[in-house]
């Protein structure tokens, strides 16, 4: 598979076969095992932010600081691609953990704390 | 909500960050750095040992007084460093938003340079989200940063250079190293750093990874085991190891979240360490006016972190016209031919993951350092700086050809030879009478020197060793000397000490052995 | 024997703030004023800072520089704080969390 028809979901995978390991956690703020991921990617979740939206795996507290190269290796290797091939998650902001009410309030005066 | 505007905005104090904000602001560029941290430096105030290069790479300095210098430097300049300050994003026309307190803030640049480093790659194995299980930054944050040893036993994965020091680090912080273990089945890091930390009785277990952690509420011991070359476990190779933490020194990925939000074009290029933003010479993104330096746009080493920032800040002064177009060249040519020396040698990136067998003088290289973590004794002698003159001596044990050469400059008598190729093995010249002053073992960053003197007494002779544990040994004290893979060899006798600030912390240490011991013994252990 | 690095080797004797009592899980625990409340733990021998939500299993300091999270207690009745990259202050009320919010497990 290439970077083209990643997006083909004509594509088979062959079968699910389960391996020793499926149970082991990779997102650990979601608590998402490798068997999870790996399944998700049968299921037809072929690209990082379908698997995120699927599991929400890197979507927890750490925003997938720890994740996300160990998620896309499991998905590359499902796909038998290159992980560089692989489109990383969006970035957006927040980019780190923020309270939503700090994330609400701008600052009044201009540089405030500066 | 109105902006505040500055001519350079900078994120993350490390070493690039800083050096950027410094020939910047030198240059007349209203400059602000911001970092999430509470202390800035990145990761320089975690850097205890000795930094390799030449004096332009400010080699022979540890890592954290680097970084008080270039706080101070930044200082003198007027730059704004705000501490505390989280990015938590970036947007078009050079526009970020900073979290500091309880509010966000936005803030406009008219060129910015992203410096945020990066982040530690991680590898799972049965329980590896216990606690007690580590990464090797955690380990130097709390024993450099805050002073706390981060376990007692403790196992090591991981043998490049990060697996290296923080293993030696942790030894000097008190703790015990039971194990350097790494999937590969060679050493990925300098061999000096792999020697220091083998002599100390460090077992290294290359072509080994680990099974499972053990343990319910958190880590008490540690399975390894032997892997083929398809990394795939062989049965019967398992080894058990009680431990309370395991610490993961397993590479690092470029953070560039940022520069992908804002837009700059991107690449997954495993050389530069994963997602890094496609840049020009000085730095500059597909973004005009955007910079990135350090480990954000390629994994490398402090060293040249430092240096990609000079360039970064010199660019962006170039850029918002502060400069002309010659200063910039100039200054650009200096820098770069800095670079280039630092990216020669074994470890240079284009020789990463290959096995290099001759040096560049056509030396076979050690295999049992690749493989164990030291030279063995019937590869020594092939090495220049090993020599056998009557009297005290240098015995130099740097078999790698790495950029570094203080050793050369040390030597009041000039006996060390490495030339202006600063990856050259050193020499020593035999015709150069030896003082026996130990300048030349106190300034080598890797450890590797050491006074030989095989005719000290009849039958005996002395050893002159870096040591940079405590409690310091004291002249008279009775111990064992340990050979290069940490097996006690002998018994050995302190016969000096001595301690001077030029030495920056680095003890010498000289341990009377049998004669025919002086070749073998390369650490003292007492008791 | 305590955890603490009396006197380093190159780094000689590091400074620290005053000493403070806090408590963790009801206990009372000394540390020193400032330094992360995950040092003070660490010091005092507690290596759980939290149980995660589905699987209920004990998590503790992971990355110590408040990327991973992993390591987030409740903190004066606040759930979630990265105790790696929090200052410790005198009195501090430290609790084990259990999931993502401040109750225990049997009332969520």
């Amino acid at each position: 598979m290439t970077m083209e028809n990643i997006y083909d979901r004509a594509i088979t995978l062959g079968e699910y076969v389960p391996e020793p390991d499926d149970d082991r956690i990779i997102c650990r703020c979601e608590e998402i095992t490798k068997g999870e991921i790996r399944r998700a990617v049968h299921d037809g979740m072929y690209t990082i932010t379908e698997i995120r939206r699927y599991l929400r795996t890197g979507m927890g507290l750490c925003q997938g600081q720890t994740c996300a190269k160990l998620v896309k290796s499991i998905v590359a290797r499902e796909l038998e691609v290159s992980p560089a091939v692989l489109e990383p998650a969006t970035s957006r902001s927040p980019m780190r953990p923020i309270e939503m009410k700090i994330f609400a309030q701008e600052a009044k005066e201009v540089g405030d704390n500066v | 909500m109105s902006m505040k505007r500055y001519d350079l905005i900078i994120v993350g104090a490390g070493p690039s960050g800083l050096s950027a904000a410094i020939e910047a602001a030198r240059r007349g560029l209203k400059v602000v750095v911001f970092d999430e941290n509470e202390k800035p430096g990145g990761q320089l105030f975690k850097q205890i040992h000795k930094f390799f290069g030449s004096k332009e790479h400010k080699a022979k300095v540890r890592g954290f007084v680097i970084g008080q210098q270039l706080l101070q430097e930044a200082a003198e300049l007027g730059v704004e460093v705000v501490l505390n300050a989280t990015v938590v994003g970036m947007y078009m026309d050079k526009e970020i938003v900073v979290k500091m307190g309880e509010e966000v803030h936005h803030f406009k640049g008219d060129s910015i340079l992203i410096a945020t480093g990066a982040a530690e790659n991680m590898v799972t194995f049965d329980g590896w989200t216990l606690p007690g299980v580590i990464g090797a930054g955690a380990a130097q944050t709390m024993m450099n940063l805050h002073g706390i040893k981060p376990g007692s036993k403790i196992l090591m994965l991981g043998s490049g250079n990060v697996g290296l020091v923080v293993s030696y680090q942790l030894l000097q912080a008190g703790c015990e190293v039971v194990a350097l273990v790494d999937a590969a089945p060679r050493v990925g890091g300098y061999g000096v750093h792999a020697a220091k930390v083998a002599r100390c009785g460090v077992p290294f277990y290359l072509s080994h990874t680990i099974m499972k952690a053990e343990g319910t509420e958190c880590v008490t011991g540690v399975t390894i085991a032997q892997v083929d070359s398809h990394f795939k476990f062989i049965p019967g190779t398992e080894k058990h190891f009680d431990v309370d933490t395991i610490c993961l020194a397993v590479g690092l990925s470029p953070m560039s979240q940022l520069l992908k939000m804002a837009g700059c074009e991107m690449e997954d290029n495993p050389r530069r360490g994963g997602q890094v933003p496609i840049c020009d010479e000085y730095g500059e993104t597909s973004i005009k006016g955007l910079f990135v330096a350090g480990d954000v746009s390629g994994i490398e080493e402090a060293s040249s972190a430092m240096i990609e920032g000079r360039i970064a800040g010199i660019a962006a002064a170039y850029y918002l016209g502060y400069i002309d177009k010659e200063e910039l060249d100039a200054k650009y040519q200096e820098n770069q031919a800095a670079l280039a020396g630092l990216r020669q040698g074994m470890f240079a990136p284009e020789n990463r993951g290959k096995l290099v067998e001759k040096t560049e003088e056509g030396i076979d290289v050690s295999m049992n350092l690749l493989e164990k973590g030291f030279i063995a004794e019937d590869e020594i002698e092939r090495f220049p700086g090993v020599t056998h003159t009557k009297g005290i001596h240098p015995v130099i044990e740097c078999s790698q050809n790495i950029p570094c050469n203080p050793c050369q400059d040390a030597c009041p008598k000039h006996c060390i030879k490495i030339g202006s190729h600063i990856t050259a093995l050193p020499a020593v010249d035999e015709n150069v009478e030896c003082v026996g002053c130990g300048m030349c073992v106190a300034s080598c960053s890797g450890q590797a020197i050491f006074l030989v003197q095989e005719d000290y007494e009849p039958g005996y002779g002395t050893v002159t060793l870096p040591y940079e544990f405590l409690p310091l040994p004291q002249k008279g004290d009775k111990g064992f000397g340990l050979d290069r893979s940490g097996k006690k060899v002998c018994e050995a006798e302190v016969v000096q000490v001595r301690t001077s600030p030029a030495f920056d912390h680095t003890n010498l240490l000289t341990i009377k052995v049998p004669s025919d011991m002086v070749m073998k013994a390369r650490f003292y252990k007492a008791e | 024997m305590s955890s603490r690095i009396e006197e380093h080797p190159i780094l000689g004797v590091q400074e620290k703030g005053r000493k403070v009592t806090f408590t963790c899980d009801g206990k009372a625990v000394e540390g020193y004023e400032g330094e992360p409340i995950a040092t003070a733990l660490k010091a005092a021998g507690i290596m759980v800072h939290r149980y995660t939500k589905k699987e209920h299993k004990p998590r503790g300091i992971f990355c110590a520089i408040g990327r991973c999270t992993d390591c987030v207690m409740i903190v004066d009745g606040k759930p979630n704080v990265r105790t790696c990259v929090t200052p410790l202050k005198e009195g501090m009320v430290v609790n084990t969390q259990y999931g993502v919010s401040a109750e225990p497990f049997e009332k969520q």
